[in-house]
This record gives C-alpha cells, sequence and structure tokens, in this order.
C-alpha cells in the first residue's frame, strides 16, 4: 500500500530522511510518532506526492506519488497548513471536496459540522487555529479516501473536540476501513486507536510494530546504584538515569528469561512496566541524560 | 492493490468549475475596472471646433480605448496572480498534479477572455449611453457595425486579451522559477526601449512586436497568430512550472 525504500531527502545540507525505509499495509491504522524534526512531515508529504525524495523509491498503489494525478484522486492529507481559496465560504468548500472525491460522504460532513458548531456561511480565513484544524479534520474524514493522511490533526483543538475527533475517527474507519496514517506528539492520545506504531528519529525507522508488541518491548528495572550496575551488563539498554539517594533506574529491551529475572528479584532490583509515550520518549531523546543534565552542566 | 486510473480531463473540468467559484473576486475587479475606464472615456480623447459670427460648434470624439487598456492590464495582472504560490498550493487542496493545474488555468484564462470580450462590448455600449445622457450634445456619430464586423470585433478582442494572459501566465511562472526575474523583466522592458531610443532615436521592438499583430488585416492570419503565440507562451509555463514543487 505504502512504501519507502531507502528514501533520502536533503534539504540544502540537512539529511531530513536518511535511508527510511518501512511500509505499511492496506486497511490499517499506523500512528507516526517521532520527536520535532525527526521527519514526519516530510515523509507524509513526500507518501502524498507533495514533494521528491531526493533518492531511494517511494510506491503508493503501486506507483511513484509525486505529481501523480491517480494517487493524488485516492488520497488526502489533512495538515495544519493547508491551502484553502479564501473566497469560498466552508459551505461552498464542502461542495468543492464532494464533487473531487468520489466517495466523499456529504451527510457525515454536514453532520460533523453541525456537531463542531461550524457555520456552513463562514469563511476559511475567519476560523481560529482550532476550528481551522477541525474543519480540516473534517474534510479528511468525509473524503474517506484510500489513503488518508492526517499530520497532528489535533494541533489547537480543545480536549473535548480532540476526544471527539478521535471517536468520529474510530468510528468512520470501522464502517468504512482504509489506510489511515496519523502523526502526533501526543501518543497516548491516540494510542486506543491505532494498529501500528511507527516510530522514527533523525530521518530514520526507530521501531515499527504493533501497539501490543510495544507494550512489551521495554522493561524498567530499578534499584541501587551498585546492584544495577552489575546486573545491567549484558542488556540493551535504552536509557539510564540516577536518583538521589543512591537509587537509579534503567530502561532495557524486555527480553529477559525467567532466570535472569530472579537473580534480579534476589539483588533487591524492581520492575514496573512503562508507557507507550513515555516509551517513545526515552527512545527518541537526543541527549542520554535528558533536560537535567542542560542544568547539571552549568 | 493498483488504482483505477483517474481521467486528466475529468480532473481539469472539476478543476476549472473549482475555479470558476473560487477566482470570482477577479471578475469584481474587472468589474470596477471597466468603471473606471468608463469614466475616464467621459473626457473624450480629442476633438475640436469652430465657428464665426454667428455660430459655433465643438465636437469631441469617445472610444472605448481606455476600457480596452485596462482590460488588457487585467487580463495580464490576472494570469500573473494565478501563478503565484498561493493560488498554485490552492488546486493541491483537492486532486490535482501539475499538469491538470495548468491546464485548469488555461481553461480559465481563456474563460476569463471571454467574459472580458463580451463586457467591453456591453461596456462600450454603456460609454455611448452615458455620453448620451451625460453630455450637452446635438449629435452624436456611431460608427455602425454589421453583425459580421461585430462578431469579428469580440473575438479580436477575446484574442487580444487571451494572447495578454498568456504573456502574463508565462511571466509569472518565470518570476515563480527565479525572483530574479521580478528585476530582469522589467529591466529588459525598459532596458530595451532605451537602448533602441538611444541608437535608432525611435524606439522600435516592442512596436515591432506589437505590429505583427496589430497590422494584420486578415483575421484568419490574425487568429493563427494569436493561437500560436499563446501556445507557445502556455507551453513554456507548463514547461518552466515542471521544476516547482508540487506543495509545500
Amino acid at each position: 500500500m505504502l512504501k519507502f525504500n531507502k528514501v533520502t531527502k536533503i534539504y540544502g545540507k540537512k539529511k531530513v530522511l536518511d535511508e527510511l525505509t518501512f511500509s505499511i499495509g492496506e486497511n490499517k491504522i499506523t500512528g507516526l510518532i517521532g520527536r520535532n524534526g525527526a521527519g514526519k512531515t516530510t515523509m507524509l508529504q513526500i507518501a502524498a506526492g507533495f514533494i521528491r525524495e531526493s533518492s531511494g523509491e517511494v510506491r503508493v498503489f503501486g506507483e511513484s506519488p509525486f505529481n501523480n494525478l491517480s494517487v493524488s484522486a485516492n488520497m488526502v492529507m489533512v495538515d495544519n497548513d493547508m491551502n484553502l481559496p479564501a473566497s469560498l465560504s466552508l459551505d461552498e468548500l464542502l461542495d468543492s471536496a464532494a464533487s473531487f472525491y468520489p466517495n466523499w460522504d456529504m451527510k457525515l460532513a454536514r453532520n460533523l459540522m453541525s456537531y463542531f458548531r461550524l457555520d456552513l456561511k463562514q469563511h476559511h480565513t475567519g476560523l481560529s487555529k482550532g476550528m481551522k484544524n477541525t474543519f480540516h479534520a473534517i474534510l479528511g474524514l468525509a473524503s474517506r479516501c484510500p489513503l488518508t493522511i492526517f499530520d497532528e490533526p489535533t494541533n489547537g483543538m480543545d480536549a473535548g473536540v480532540r476526544k471527539d475527533f478521535y471517536r468520529a475517527l474510530l468510528k468512520d474507519y470501522l464502517a468504512n476501513p482504509r489506510t489511515i496514517i496519523i502523526s502526533s506528539h501526543h501518543l497516548n492520545e491516540v494510542e486506543d486507536l491505532l494498529e501500528d506504531i511507527l516510530v522514527l528519529k533523525d530521518g530514520r525507522q526507530l521501531l515499527h510494530m504493533t501497539v501490543e508488541d510495544m507494550r512489551e518491548y521495554a522493561v524498567i528495572v530499578s534499584g541501587r546504584d551498585d546492584m544495577l550496575n552489575d546486573w545491567l551488563s549484558g542488556h540493551e539498554l535504552f536509557h539510564r538515569n540516577s536518583t538521589d539517594f543512591g537509587k537509579s533506574y534503567a530502561l532495557i529491551r524486555n527480553n529477559l528469561s525467567e532466570g535472569q529475572i530472579t537473580s534480579a528479584m534476589n539483588k533487591g532490583l524492581k520492575f514496573s512496566t512503562i508507557s507507550n509515550e513515555d516509551l517513545c520518549l526515552y527512545l527518541t531523546s537526543q541527549e542520554k541524560g535528558g533536560i537535567d543534565d542542560v542544568f547539571t552542566k552549568n | 492493490m493498483s488504482l483505477p486510473k483517474t481521467s486528466l480531463w475529468d480532473i481539469v473540468k472539476k478543476q476549472f468549475r473549482f475555479k470558476l467559484k473560487s477566482y470570482r473576486g477577479m471578475f469584481t475587479s474587472l468589474m470596477m475596472l471597466q468603471i473606471i475606464g468608463i469614466l475616464f472615456s467621459l473626457g473624450g480623447e480629442g476633438g475640436g471646433g469652430g465657428g464665426s459670427d454667428s455660430f459655433s460648434y465643438e465636437m469631441k470624439y469617445y472610444s472605448g480605448s481606455f476600457i480596452l487598456a485596462f482590460l488588457m492590464i487585467w487580463a495580464f495582472l490576472s494570469a500573473i496572480i494565478v501563478t503565484t504560490q498561493a493560488y498554485r498550493f490552492d488546486d493541491y487542496a483537492f486532486v490535482a498534479n501539475r499538469m491538470s493545474s495548468n491546464l485548469a488555468n488555461i481553461l480559465f484564462l481563456g474563460w476569463a477572455s471571454i467574459i472580458g470580450g463580451v463586457t467591453f462590448l456591453l461596456a462600450s455600449q454603456s460609454l455611448k449611453l452615458s455620453v448620451l445622457i451625460l453630455q450637452e450634445q446635438d449629435y452624436i456619430v456611431s460608427q455602425r457595425l454589421s453583425m459580421l464586423q461585430m462578431a469579428e470585433g469580440l473575438v479580436g478582442i477575446i484574442l487580444y486579451l487571451f494572447l495578454f494572459t498568456a504573456l502574463g501566465y508565462l511571466v509569472g511562472m518565470l518570476v515563480q522559477r527565479n525572483k530574479i526575474f521580478i528585476i530582469l523583466l522589467p529591466a529588459l522592458l525598459f532596458g530595451s526601449l532605451f537602448i533602441s531610443v538611444f541608437f535608432a532615436n525611435e524606439s522600435t521592438l516592442l512596436i515591432d512586436v506589437g505590429r505583427i499583430f496589430v497590422k494584420e488585416t486578415s483575421f484568419l492570419l490574425f487568429l493563427l497568430k494569436v493561437l500560436f503565440a499563446s501556445t507557445v507562451a502556455f507551453g513554456s509555463a507548463i514547461f518552466l512550472s515542471d521544476n516547482l514543487e508540487v506543495r509545500k
């Protein structure tokens, strides 16, 4: 459905995407997670055919998406700065969208418009940031394209609208399955509706797995400094932090055997789970020590 | 999964209809320009007078040239506006690729030229009426045109406007391709004027280019010339746009 093969995108001297390789199957909801500047938006824009990859191969519906009319007709990308003509009212914009997208569901669009209290006679430029993104999200939902991309769709929306939007997305997806990619900073908000998670870091794929697998992926070990240090060797360490009073904790890959766990318990180490959101934060953090280090260096 | 093929022409038609709605501001500015054009023309463009002890006469000459000049500038500028980033990106809000976007733009500019031409005829009629009502005069002599002449005039004006939109579109795309053309093009235009004045005491280059069209007496040849020139201009613009990003 969507395939990236060693895709690199270079802006000036900066490599935004660095030999990114992954593929996304049909009719799945995939969450795209990454820090600012990890290359999420660039990747989505390449997938949508808006910009061209510097090297590598991109396939959407088996075709190269750049400047491709068939891909454009079967794809909708919703982002914060969608360009919509200022001269048209929201109502006219819905009508225009309906003329372009064969699967457009006008009833859904109008119902969502009235639910979110968007005035059909208003113009796009007159909307607040949250309202604008709500309107974009409605466009994205109602167009029912086989490939639907949301790039941080909930920016500026208030908590209630976010919740409603995700619920609407899930309901509509269940009724009309299609391939959906959502990029977001807030994994715990979208986690419930995702099937797969794709984590980017520095333009590369860090993880790509199902939400369930990710919950089992890592574990936190905590205990006294010296005990922990001894035990940690030989484990895949993602993050390490010392707290006060000689205690510290570490985030490691969860591939432990029974024996390893009992030996750790005997040394007084404790295991705890980590939420996917926190896991992503640790995995994608740039500095080993985190924000605290910035202050201790001074 | 393979896609159902999307027909280019189908999308172009949809985009054209979309543009008719979203670019309607252009026709408001067209109306304003024509009103201003009529007001300017009311002063008359020339005339004379004379008399003796017992009588005197005055005559004034009115024409729609002002309106037409405004229309040509309007056509040129509208085409440039269509090529700007904001307008180009509007296309990609829905389904589009570069070719469909360019073709829909050309269709729209053709349509705008037709509207411009028809409203010019109406505006020049309103000029006659305004003169009749507003000015104190005893005789109005106006050129009577046969239906054929009228039709030829209309098509001629539409073709001129279309030519100007083609020029504007090319200029706009050049500027989008590289901002240096904002300086370069006016510099070339005025530079050529100054240089030809400097060397030959009379500016000829622009006039010569204009003569190709203006001096053409055969309507058919004129039609072919305009269509050829517009095709070249639009074609180069499409070629130029090929290196522009689709959308940011």
